[in-house]
């Protein structure tokens, strides 16, 4: 007996009990629908995570200026910089967890060029600022130690600026005018995208003593800086570091362990842990219902199928009168149990994607699908159609023919 | 073609044991139209049951066409059933949710033919027995009459060597019954044998051989001068 016959016969049978074969299957459905969920909750918080790493460096703490409340009146966020070089130094010194640190002043300017405007946020820094922050060249170069040194007005600019001052033309060369100081261009970063909060493009970058001698000397005098990215050696450092950080700037800025600090520190990780805690705790929510409502269909398969075969009796025996084999009774069965249970699979994979679109939609949750998740769900529903009506198969093909027939 | 040797069958309920077949000799040859005949609990049914390879004895031989039977396991015995036997039901047993064409082309699923042969012989089949009318339809919708000539399509499709036909005509109005049983006397006629468990002896007479029985032994066992 071929497989498509016995599809068929199988077929005709659920086909004759339409609505009992899909209750069955309703165990299967949930459980398929959850798995598909829980899969692209899980892989879709990874990528999140991984593309705000590619964006943002990994193991970065940012230090930043903050106006300490005086007397109980905020002085506003932009109104002080109390962060210098020298809180710097001290920190690489001090905590040989530190692979790097990134200063940085900035201010938001008009940028001139080519007959074109464009508002755009300078940074003045170091070299280290591109390796922290994952920047990636598209065209040109970093800066060269002599340029650093000596202020020279160079300048590297992001696509957005690229876009609205030269189009898409090459601007390695030209000249920029920031705040009416003309600088050269010498280097074009790779497009980032934005964030919702930002457009990371939208940047011009320029040696941080030039930045301090032309264009922000009021802002940040002397040693002053706006904020440091500091770059730690692994990520089991990161969290030691960053109260380690905070013990040292409160020590160079002698404010005591509980008072209010004139700095903040951020902590990326932090943000992307919480993310990936949260679905993660989501996952196995999702998970145990997912196992609970396998092992009920499963066992509502089962169930049924057993009804089935005592329904049936009297049909087995016809069937091995002209001549069914053990095997062809179990087969039959089997296939049948595996129909509900891979009609339920379907149906649970039509119903996951749905919930998937309609979570990603409502809650804006990055879910992706995975191809293994679906791979996976038919796995599962088939190994359960087979597990669970194995047992009510064997019965079935293990009747006395006599017996079989014989039964009322 | 048959060849049945100091044949008993012993059924065990509780405590009790029930002799259905005590030592029964018998042999039919091949082309035979044997009737059985008995009251409910002579045995009669067993006998056919065993002879069907439905069933095996307890003890003694029993041959079919040089197959030692009780030797056979159950996938022997299905692929006996499948080719070489033709089974008749009283109540016709056929699969509800089939129609006409699937019901005969169930034994030939099982024998493994290809789909296109199936059909051409399952046709063939209910042709023969006048239901060329009646391909598509299923159990419920045909009469008594109609349904036990699907079932004896169902039984020689296959072409098997041997027809079992248990009450064939039980359930049935007499003229419907002698209808039913004009096809098997056909059948007879062109070399198939054929088997008959029956109560009546109106149907009875139609074998070439009237064999009785009492009690799990065979009373009586004599030409049908008549037929």
């Amino acid at each position: 007996m071929s497989i498509t016959d016995l599809i068929y016969l199988s077929q005709k049978s659920l086909r004759s009990n339409i609505l009992r074969s899909i209750l069955t299957s309703l165990g299967i459905i949930i459980g398929v629908s959850s798995v598909i969920t829980m899969i692209s909750i899980g892989s879709g918080a990874r990528i999140e995570v991984e593309q705000q790493i590619e964006r943002f460096g990994s193991n970065n703490l940012i230090v930043r200026s903050q106006s300490s409340s005086n007397r109980g009146v905020s002085m506003g966020t932009n109104s002080v910089n109390t962060l210098t070089l020298k809180d710097m130094e001290a920190l690489k010194e001090e905590l040989p967890a530190i692979k790097a640190i990134a200063p940085r002043v900035s201010l938001s300017t008009q940028i001139v060029a080519n007959g074109n405007n464009w508002l755009a946020t300078v940074t003045g820094t170091t070299n280290d600022y591109f390796d922290l922050g994952n920047w990636k060249f598209e065209n040109g170069r970093s800066f060269e130690d002599e340029e650093i040194n000596s202020g020279s007005r160079v300048a590297i600019i992001g696509k957005t600026v690229q876009k609205n001052l030269f189009d898409t033309d090459n601007p390695i060369d030209e000249v920029i005018r920031i705040n009416k100081v003309p600088f050269t261009v010498i280097g074009l970063l790779d497009a980032k995208g934005g964030t919702a909060w930002a457009d990371l493009d939208d940047t011009v970058i320029v040696p941080l003593k030039t930045a301090k001698q032309r264009l922000v000397a009021k802002k940040f005098p002397g040693d002053q800086i706006r904020s440091m990215t500091i770059n730690v050696r692994s990520s089991e450092l990161l969290f030691k570091t960053e109260k380690d950080v905070d013990t040292v700037m409160r020590k160079l800025h002698k404010i005591s362990a509980n008072g209010n600090p004139d700095f903040v520190i951020r902590n990326y990780a932090q943000f992307l842990n919480a993310r990936q805690e949260s679905s993660r705790v989501m996952s196995i929510l999702l998970a145990t219902v997912a196992g609970i409502s396998l092992i009920v269909g499963g066992i509502g398969i089962m169930n049924i199928m057993l009804v089935t075969v005592t329904e049936r009796t009297k049909e087995i025996g016809v069937c091995m009168s002209v001549g069914a084999k053990k095997r062809d009774i179990l087969l039959q069965f089997l296939i049948e149990s595996l129909m509900i249970s891979l009609i339920g699979g379907l149906i649970g994979i039509a119903l996951g994607l749905g919930v998937i679109f309609g979570v990603s939609e409502y809650f804006k949750w990055k879910m992706s699908l995975d191809y293994i998740s679906i791979v996976l769900s038919f796995v599962f529903s088939s190994s359960i159609g087979i597990i669970f009506g194995f047992y009510p198969a064997r019965k079935a093909a293990n009747l006395n023919p006599i017996d079989a027939l014989r039964y009322e | 073609m048959i060849n049945i040797n100091s044949l008993s069958k012993e059924y065990v309920m509780g405590d009790n044991k029930l002799l259905a077949l005590n030592n029964i000799d018998l042999s039919i040859k091949e082309g035979d139209f044997v009737s059985i005949m008995g009251s409910s609990g002579s045995g009669k049914s067993t006998l056919m049951n065993i002879i069907g390879c439905l069933d095996v004895p307890s003890s003694g031989d029993y041959f079919f066409r040089d197959n030692n039977v009780s030797t056979l396991n159950s996938n022997n015995l299905a692929e006996l059933r499948n080719k070489d036997i033709g089974f008749v039901f009283q109540n016709f047993n056929l699969l509800p949710r089939l129609n006409a064409v699937e019901n005969v082309v169930l034994p030939l699923l099982y024998s493994g033919k290809d789909s296109k042969e199936r059909n051409k012989l399952a046709l063939k089949a209910l042709e023969s027995v006048g239901l060329k009318d009646r391909l598509y339809h299923r159990p419920n919708q045909l009469s008594g009459g109609q349904q036990q000539r699907v079932s004896i399509a169902r039984a020689i499709a296959g072409s098997p060597k041997l027809i079992l036909a248990d009450e064939p005509t039980g359930a049935l109005d007499s003229k419907t019954g002698l209808e039913i049983m004009k096809i098997l006397n056909d059948l007879n006629e062109k070399g198939i044998t054929i088997v008959l468990v029956t109560h009546e002896d109106e149907i009875a007479k139609y074998g070439s051989r009237i064999i009785k029985m009492k009690d799990g032994k065979i009373l009586e066992d004599k030409k049908n001068v008549n037929n």
